[in-house]
């Protein structure tokens, strides 16, 4: 059993719970100064974050084998043809298919992955900015002592069960 | 030094690679840090070790819905994000009992804005945060998502200036 992941996340964690709680990080909260009161202070981090992450694959790509597959739209597909030659579906996989997550995560149907980020993403930003904060930025303010981001947290939990137990296996059914 | 966004941006930014390259936060790609999928994971992983039936699939086998690297036990970011905020907000002096004034921010509605956060960011699988490490690691599809909650964030805010 590798408990690698866990401990090392828990650390991740910390590290980024301490300094989202200093820098107020909200990339939702990002946008909506940006539109509102046309403030980049939030905004920079997103950039930056971006800037970041982009330099740290293209550099441990060389050092860990863990980052074989990383530009997706070139190699994802290699991914694909070997989960499908495992499930007998046979199709050549389009640049579009995206990183494994969503609910119907191996279906070959570029055209559902992509209705699923238009109507996910649309979704997300409407209601974090309903909620005032990305999720991220809702964990911090419930560790500030905001009862509004606390009671937040338990939806978020519930939310998950929700998810798995009602709407994916609809999703599924509608687009698989 | 004064922590502001952009410095903390980038280092989350090498730490999301990082978590993927060094300490065996795959598969799914991309997955360093994402809230809403981790807690996801977390959170399946208790109830389905509670009421087995909820993770039993028809031969018997447990299936616990989530990324695969969570099967064994479950990542823990979100426990991490908790501690290190309250520590912040304890060292600095900043801890305080609030509420939110607007009455859509209230503790009952934001509990029905939490259940429809998760469900849309699970939908295409990961909060704002996962959304752009995915994008980075050119996913065509993810690049789409953000693009669209820019759109869904820009509707938000028409939607508040109508409100306020």
């Amino acid at each position: 059993m590798d408990l690698l992941p866990p401990i090392a996340t828990i650390f991740l964690g910390l590290i980024m719970g301490y300094l989202g709680q200093r820098a107020r990080m909200c990339f939702v909260g990002g946008m909506r100064d940006y539109y509102l009161v046309k403030d980049t202070y939030l905004l920079k981090g997103l950039f930056t974050f971006i800037v970041c992450a982009l330099a740290g694959f293209i550099l441990f790509q060389f050092v860990s084998p863990a980052i074989k597959t990383f530009p997706w739209f070139l190699d994802g597909s290699a991914v694909f043809a070997k989960k499908w030659a495992a499930m007998g579906v046979t199709a050549s996989p389009s640049s579009l298919l995206p990183v494994p997550g969503d609910p119907i995560t191996w279906s070959p149907k570029a055209w559902a992955h992509i209705i699923l980020a238009i109507l996910g993403g649309f979704g997300l930003g409407f209601f974090s900015c309903m909620a005032g904060g990305c999720p991220f930025r809702q964990h911090i303010m419930a560790a500030e002592g905001s009862k509004s981001a606390i009671v937040y947290l338990v939806g978020f939990a519930l939310g998950a069960i929700i998810f798995h137990r009602f709407v994916a296996p609809l999703i599924k059914a509608i687009l698989a | 030094m004064r922590m502001t966004a952009a410095i903390a941006g980038g280092i989350f930014g090498l730490l999301g690679a990082a978590g993927q390259a060094f300490f065996h936060v795959i598969p799914p790609p991309a997955y360093g840090i994402c809230i809403a999928c981790h807690m996801r994971d977390m959170v399946n992983w208790i109830v389905a070790h509670i009421y087995p039936i909820y993770g039993l699939k028809a031969g018997g086998a447990m299936i616990i819905p989530g990324g695969p690297v969570s099967y064994n036990f479950p990542l823990l970011t979100i426990i991490g994000i908790l501690i290190g905020a309250v520590i912040a907000a304890s060292v600095n002096k900043e801890f305080k009992w609030k509420v939110m004034r607007v009455w859509w921010q209230k503790p009952w509605a934001e509990f029905f804005l939490g259940i429809l956060v998760m469900i849309s960011a699970l939908t295409f699988g990961g909060c704002p945060v996962r959304t752009a490490l995915k994008a980075v690691y050119l996913d065509i599809t993810a690049i789409i998502g953000l693009i669209m909650i820019g759109v869904g964030v820009f509707v938000g805010c028409q939607v508040l200036r109508k409100l306020t």
